[in-house]
């Protein structure tokens, strides 16, 4: 009776000292794992749902142009495509480099100091930024187109924007979802809320026909005299 | 004595009996974070090859597509087709859908290495700092920028993500590498006496500058049809 005793008493030690490290373990485990889990998870989600949708755009592309690759070999209606494909693509490519005058729904935001500070280059790039990360399409301070090769920089009391001198009250207008856009620059610590500090006169306008005019196309906005065309 | 052994059985299996069940416990929520992190993470990654695989099957099938257009082009002699294959080529040049050669300089940038007892976020690259040297090279002359083989266009997206940046559609951990053709002095000296380069430098943050002779910035990655890029946008014809 004793020695099972004994013997009952020594296995419940041991199940408690193997439960214990267990336990100790697992804990500790934890602690890793949700720590991890805060810093990512939402972050994953976030980042897979991007990268499936651009892949998902890829498919749809590739798909295109396979049905493009084998009427082109199969020469349907060939001349009458082709001609329309090329005129189509000097379009597109125009468009994309901010070339031709473009209309859609977006945002049209006046901005203009109201008190002591003035509206600066810094303040602007700001919301070009903002609007930027909200998907826009297309964007212009005081008409002047933003391009791959745009600066806003300081010039004395006014602002450069592709080499013009631009004054006050500066007028942004941009090409997007503008709930998207709007939603973006009224965050928190956000654009529209350090204007507010600064005391800027800020009009904030939604509108189905923003019109943006191109860049002026003589060569000083997009440049390329020091770039070569690398043919694949 | 028997009666502080039992007490001392009733003590340890009552312990047991709490460890169990937190065990349990435990486990169940181990097993339930795990596997939502991990697969995440995991699909993630999946997602992401699956993504390399089709830019690369896009690739093949747009070179394969151009030498199509171009043989049929000079097939036919035609002079109003090859001025249009003249005038495409060129827009897709001066639109960024054509990778470029050219001099300039490259300028890598990479976090602290060890964070000091300041606030952690001034050790870390921002989207701010990225967008101002952005800034100053287009200033100063740059003709054509990409970061970390992503071109940058006039709306491209730069945003901070955590500790990584999202450029256009892609996301990128440090270190960012800045590539920009235009006057290799001009631009460097630009980039080297900006104050936020100096500023960055104190806190540890490696900004290293270089000039670069004969260099390759890649094409904007197009991912959309060209119907797709046209139709959110109406054109108006002057």
């Amino acid at each position: 009776m004793k020695l099972f005793k004994t013997m009952a008493l020594t296995l419940v030690c041991l199940l408690l000292g193997v439960a214990i490290a267990w336990q100790y373990n697992s804990v500790n485990e934890n602690l890793v794992l949700a720590q991890y889990e805060k810093k990512n998870l939402s972050q994953l989600v976030e980042e897979l749902l991007v990268e499936r949708k651009n892949n998902e755009s890829l498919r749809a592309r590739i798909e295109e142009l396979q049905q493009e690759v084998s009427a082109l070999k199969n020469d349907e209606n060939m001349d009458m495509k082709y001609v329309e494909d090329l005129k189509k693509s000097v379009l597109m490519a125009r468009v994309m480099a901010g070339l031709e005058t473009v209309k859609g729904t977006g945002l049209v935001i006046t901005v203009e100091s109201g008190g002591q500070i003035k509206v600066k280059a810094s303040h602007i790039q700001e919301l070009l930024n903002e609007l930027k990360a909200s998907d826009v399409q297309a964007i212009s301070v005081n008409d002047e187109r933003i391009v791959a090769t745009s600066e806003v920089r300081e010039a004395g009391d006014y602002i450069m924007v592709n080499g013009r001198q631009l004054v006050p009250p500066y007028t942004i207008k941009a090409i997007g979802d503008p709930d998207k856009m709007e939603k973006s620059l009224r965050l928190m610590g956000g654009v529209l809320a350090k204007y507010q500090v600064y005391e800027f006169n800020v009009g904030l306008e939604k509108n189905e026909n923003v019109v943006i005019p191109g860049v002026r196309d003589d060569g000083t906005v997009i440049r390329t005299d020091k770039l070569t065309p690398v043919i694949p | 004595m028997v009666k502080t052994h039992r007490i001392l059985m009733f003590m340890v299996f009552l312990l047991l009996g709490m460890l169990i069940t937190l065990q349990f416990r435990g486990v169940i929520n181990t097993s339930e974070g795990n596997i939502s992190v991990k697969e995440m993470a995991s699909r993630l990654e999946a997602e992401e090859a699956e993504g390399r695989k089709l830019l690369e099957e896009l690739n093949n099938l747009e070179a394969e597509w151009s030498q199509l257009l171009d043989n049929i082009g000079s097939r036919q002699q035609d002079p109003e087709i090859m001025e249009l294959i003249r005038q495409r080529d060129y827009e897709y040049f001066r639109a960024g859908l054509t990778n470029v050669r050219g001099d300039g300089i490259i300028i890598t940038m990479q976090d602290a290495q060890t964070a000091g007892d300041m606030n952690i976020e001034d050790y870390i690259i921002h989207d701010a700092d990225i967008t101002g040297i952005l800034n100053e090279l287009r200033s100063n002359g740059a003709e054509a920028i990409s970061i970390n083989g992503e071109r940058i266009l006039g709306t491209s997206k730069l945003v901070c993500a955590g500790p990584t940046i999202f450029l256009n559609k892609s996301r990128y951990p440090p270190p960012y590498v800045i590539k920009a053709i235009g006057d290799p002095d001009t631009l460097y000296n630009a980039i080297d006496q900006l104050s936020n380069v100096a500023i960055m430098r104190i806190y540890g943050i490696r900004v290293d500058i270089r000039k670069e002779y004969d260099m390759v910035i890649e094409k904007y990655r197009l991912y959309e049809s060209i119907d797709e890029w046209l139709s959110s946008l109406e054109v108006v014809s002057e």
